[in-house]
């Protein structure tokens, strides 16, 4: 029976405290947040433990599950890897995961393994592009989309990536685009055409679980322009956990020919990123070994890098976050 | 009068600068056909 701490009960949280409950084997659940009353509420309803949140790490704790981004969520990391806990972030923003790769010589010192981006986009969007990297002889470009967000907060990162200068790797090197309009993106229905923007969110993420591939950018759309039509009520408003999607593209040579292996999935992004952080967590605790790890060494890593791709998306999928495989001709 | 001429020449000429730059900006388009398919037990091994 495995203890796995989890920090936030905001919409990634919530989703991510669910699927831990309904995990086998797991035999006690802790939940803190920085908001106190909500992680009481959280753990009330889910039948798991409120603690404090200094407290967290405090007994025996197999595995934690982050979902506070920014900076709090890297010191709750930086905890557990000097605890010796393994745990993993669904953080999307640029600093959260620069701040956690910086764990890495830490971690890897402790023989601690920490999953940074186990959401939707950094997260599951690495793992679709190890899984269609797996299935070419030679990847070496990946393009990846994504649209809609989980929460508040995620909507907030979102909207300052979109301004922010953008990097992309490409040739090898960091590439800063001299273009940045959007682009149309084509994602399974319902989703369909979406411009997305070029971002800089999990680039450096799927780097470390496609290391072979010399080029990758990352899109997104731009989320909840609308806020002042919306306060006046004029408009949709901002959407948030409305239906939204990633894809991911993977370019390279295949028998001799040059071809793509094209994945998207579409789910309400907190329920695809509670998902995915809960089965990483879960993993790392010791649970769902059928879950196969490409690595066990110690080390901050992508959840691409670390999990065995088939296994983790058949997970999901009896979790009912479902992939599909675009099937037809690009030109 | 020639404050008016002016400014709609301006307004025209924006127009027109708007519309080539929408019309290039989807130039980088790459039209497909297929569908979408669920990935199933084989494509998880």
């Amino acid at each position: 029976m495995s203890t796995v701490a989890l920090v936030g009960a905001g919409a990634v949280g919530v989703r991510a405290a669910r699927q831990l409950v309904d995990t086998p084997g797991l035999g006690h659940l802790k939940i803190a947040a920085r908001d106190a009353p909500a992680a009481r509420r959280l753990a009330r309803a889910v039948g798991a433990e409120p603690v404090p949140l200094a407290h967290v790490l405090d007994g025996e704790v197999h595995a934690v599950a982050v979902a506070v981004p920014g900076p709090a969520g890297v010191a709750i990391i930086r905890r557990a890897v000097e605890a010796g806990i393994p745990s993993a972030s669904c953080a999307d923003d640029d600093a959260s995961i620069r701040g956690l790769l910086e764990l890495g010589p830490a971690a890897f010192d402790r023989q601690v393994m920490v999953v940074a981006g186990c959401g939707l986009a950094p997260g599951l969007t690495d793992v679709l592009a190890r899984h269609a990297a797996d299935g070419l002889d030679a990847p070496d470009e990946v393009h990846v989309a994504r649209v809609g967000v989980a929460g508040p907060s995620c909507r907030t990162t979102l909207r300052a990536a979109v301004r922010a200068p953008s990097r992309e790797w490409r040739d090898g090197t960091w590439h800063v685009p001299e273009r940045r309009g959007p682009q149309l993106v084509w994602f399974p229905e319902p989703v369909a055409a979406r411009e997305c923007t070029p971002v800089d969110l999990g680039v450096e993420v799927v780097r470390g679980a496609l290391p072979e591939v010399r080029d990758i950018t990352m899109r997104a759309e731009s989320p909840g322009r609308n806020d002042g039509r919306a306060r006046l009520g004029i408009g949709r408003g901002p959407a948030v956990d409305e239906f939204g999607g990633a894809r991911v593209e993977v370019w390279g040579w295949h028998g001799g020919v040059r071809t793509s292996i094209v994945y998207g999935v579409i789910e309400r992004p907190a329920i695809a990123a509670g998902t995915t952080l809960a089965v990483s967590a879960a993993r790392l605790s010791g649970l769902i070994a059928s879950i196969g790890l490409r690595v066990d060494l110690g080390g901050v890593r992508s959840a691409g890098a670390t999990f065995e791709a088939p296994t983790f998306l058949a997970e999901l999928a009896r979790r009912g976050v479902k992939v599909a495989a675009f099937e037809g001709a690009q030109r | 009068m020639s404050n008016v001429r002016r400014g709609l020449i301006l307004g025209l000429l924006a127009v027109v600068v708007g519309v080539v730059v929408r019309v290039r900006g989807k130039g980088e388009v790459e039209p497909a056909t297929g569908t979408w398919r669920e990935l199933q037990g084989p494509d998880f091994r």
